[in-house]
């Protein structure tokens, strides 16, 4: 009896370490492996969709058919605006993609972009929202599965560097990893919550960690100083925090635009400010863009950086409805900000052209609504 | 003749067991649901997609209160007071599930007239959400029918009457019932949660240690819902007089080295929690609070200490 008890107690430690001990690759000796490179080209559309939160209330046939009105309207307007045989070349899912979904979720999620991506000629590159792990799928499914998908850039690889889309997208000359780069598009997981300690009741959001910047200075000079970048990630980081501040306290020479309409930084605790934005300006940093926060939409400008949310996309959970006859200040300051005279929901899209090679671009928020009697939809230039 | 009877009534209590535990595995599933959507769209702060959600996913919300039903059905075949209670109970609880199926085929009907859902497979949450809804309520109205035509077609001595336990005291009932549902609720949390877990925990990416950990504490919470519902509340007072001491006493230790296991663990991935087997943990994200897996380690502790106490008193009022 005792001999079996120990085989059976062997079996389940030998089988968790066959599991567990898988072979970690160092993120500093391997800064090749985190690259997949796209041809560049002038006029290179990037859409970014964010916060598009299936959940278990979610009807995803409803939803399709919101996302399918919406690529459409993207899709016209870039033909109508830089001509016949451009396209939607890249789009970027900025994280809470999911919360509390499930594996049929997950599989129609990958499936209706995998469709649309045949039919428009895309390819989409997911980063992880702090939702996205909430699921009653294994997170790792969630990982597998975009990783399979043939028009999905995500990959994952078993690495000591914290979080899970540490990824970067090259444009190159001719699309391949030998030629020059011309532009850097870097993806970075913003994690989700941690505790201070295992004693903890309370959990803090997360935050872009020093070694994720770290990796991505790396990968910068890897690229080339001059590579100009844009990167996406879910969790707003401290900098706009501070920029917050500057700006809603008057006098501060800040470029801003869109719906201030909320704070957007989460940590909030300076001992955890990340150093992201700060170190990457200095390596040709040229816009951030993020999520995670659906009550606005506010970019602002600073040294060179355009830093900005994402318009939610879709009607999941919530988002901030937008009236002509607020008296809330920043509502009607978004308003004028945009120059849109009538009621509508603050869910769409973005999107960024890169115009050339010496960084410069173009970033227009979409604002699009199902309506009854007509859809609204209204492109706002920043 | 007699052992056939028996073994007919074993075979039915085994049944009502197995039951008991794939409805409570089912309220886990529903319950998960219903708060997770709950808690969403309260929080949300629009209340326009609040309300369209809750009237979208009405039919999970009744089919939360079926397998409760169901739950109840079996628990009151698996253990009662009486067999007038057994029957009494058991056609009241098939009756509750048998009314909420009819809502919910009506409800289903009514949002396929008025547009409410695009078909009647339209899918998400599963493929073919809500006939999967309208499927479960059919499957407890048959029940309810045949838990009907069982007691009214069977003659009054040959009815089933299942193991018979002792009322619960009348001194501090309301607290005892109190405590010991909530104590089963979280239990069964834990059992839910150890098996799906293996379904769902993460070992690799560095959270090898903490996935384990959290399945010990499932587990743990599983084995006292095991030890003190399935076994010890089966023994006679005088077993249960010599027993409880022990009993408790072995708990406590397991219980004690879980909980540390568990700290342990989430030393070793502090974002473990938001990371892993996070759909077993609906309540926590809502105040970004460890909150649903500390429930989940001191449950079986408290129930031990109390045990202990218990014991303690018991051996010292035998001694006098």
């Amino acid at each position: 009896m005792k001999k079996r008890l120990f085989c059976i107690i062997l079996s389940v430690i030998m089988l968790f370490s066959f599991t567990g001990c898988t072979e970690t690759m160092a993120y500093g000796e391997n800064l090749e492996e985190y690259i997949v490179t796209m041809q560049y080209h002038d006029q290179f559309n990037i859409l970014q969709l964010t916060d598009i939160h299936w959940n278990a209330n979610t009807s995803a046939k409803s939803s399709m058919i919101y996302m399918d009105k919406l690529l459409k309207e993207v899709n016209d307007h870039i033909v109508s605006t830089q001509g016949e045989g451009s396209k939607i070349d890249l789009v970027e899912l900025t994280g809470d993609m999911l919360m509390l979904a499930n594996s049929y979720h997950l599989k129609t999620f990958i499936n209706y972009f995998e469709q649309k991506a045949e039919e428009y000629g895309f390819v989409y590159a997911p980063v992880w929202g702090n939702h996205d792990r909430q699921g009653l799928y294994n997170s790792n499914t969630l990982a597998k599965r975009f990783s399979e998908a043939p028009h999905c850039l995500y990959f994952e690889p078993n690495d000591d560097l914290y979080g899970r889309s540490n990824y970067i997208i090259n444009l190159t000359e001719d699309g391949s990893t030998s030629s020059k780069v011309d532009w850097m598009i870097a993806n970075l997981d913003s994690g989700a919550s941690f505790s201070e300690t295992e004693l903890s009741v309370f959990r803090d959001y997360d935050y872009i960690r020093p070694e994720q910047t770290e990796w991505f200075l790396r990968e910068h000079e890897l690229a080339g100083e001059d590579v100009p970048v844009i990167a996406y990630y879910h969790i707003p980081q401290d900098e706009n925090d501070k920029v917050w501040t500057a700006v809603t306290e008057d006098g501060a020479n800040i470029r801003n635009k869109f719906f201030k309409l909320e704070d957007f930084a989460d940590n909030g605790n300076e001992k955890y400010a990340s150093n992201f934005i700060d170190e990457a300006k200095k390596h040709n940093l040229k816009g951030a863009f993020m999520g995670h926060a659906h009550n606005v939409d506010w970019t602002y400008e600073e040294d060179g950086v355009v830093v900005g949310l994402g318009v939610k996309t879709g009607p999941e959970l919530y988002f901030a409805h937008i009236k002509t006859d607020s008296e809330d200040p920043a509502m009607q300051e978004g308003l004028s900000s945009v120059g849109i005279n009538e009621n509508f929901d603050l869910i769409g899209a973005s999107l960024v052209t890169l115009k050339d090679q010496s960084g410069s671009f173009d970033l227009e928020h979409l604002y699009f609504n199902e309506r009854k009697d007509g859809d609204f939809a209204a492109w706002v230039k920043w | 003749m007699k052992n056939e009877n028996q073994n007919k009534q074993a075979l039915i209590v085994t049944l009502s067991v197995i039951v008991f535990f794939i409805c409570s595995a089912c309220s886990l599933m529903n319950a998960l649901y219903c708060f997770s959507d709950c808690i969403g769209s309260i929080v949300s702060g629009s209340p326009d997609v609040a309300a369209k959600d809750a009237l979208r996913s009405l039919p999970i919300f009744l089919s939360f209160f079926l397998s409760l039903s169901g739950l109840m059905v079996a628990h009151t075949f698996y253990r009662n007071e009486s067999p007038k209670i057994l029957k009494k109970n058991a056609k009241k609880h098939a009756c509750i599930g048998a009314v909420l199926g009819v809502l919910l085929i009506v409800y289903v009907i009514a949002g396929l007239i008025t547009g409410r859902y695009l078909s009647i497979a339209e899918g998400a949450p599963s493929p073919i959400y809500p006939l999967d809804a309208v499927l479960y309520a059919l499957l407890f109205i048959a029940i309810a029918i045949f838990i009907f035509r069982y007691f009214k077609t069977t003659e009054e001595g040959k009815l089933y009457n299942g193991p018979v336990r002792a009322p619960i005291a009348k001194k501090g009932k309301f607290i005892r019932c109190f405590f010991r549902t909530i104590w089963l609720l979280i239990a069964l949390y834990g059992f839910c949660g150890f098996f799906y877990s293996f379904f769902i925990v993460d070992f690799v990416h560095g959270y090898t240690s903490y996935s384990l950990a959290v399945m010990l504490v499932s587990l743990v919470a599983c084995l006292s819902i095991a030890v003190w519902e399935l076994y010890y509340n089966n023994l006679s007072e005088e077993e249960r007089r010599a027993k409880t001491l022990k009993l408790s006493l072995i708990l406590l230790c397991v219980t004690v080295v879980s909980a540390v296991l568990y700290f342990v663990g989430l030393r070793n991935s502090l974002d473990g929690p938001s990371n892993v087997g996070f759909g077993i943990l609906p309540v926590a994200f809502t105040a970004s609070v460890n909150f649903a897996t500390l429930v989940v380690v001191f449950t079986p502790l408290i129930v031990a200490v109390t045990g202990l106490i218990k014991g303690l008193i018991r051996k010292a009022a035998a001694k006098k």
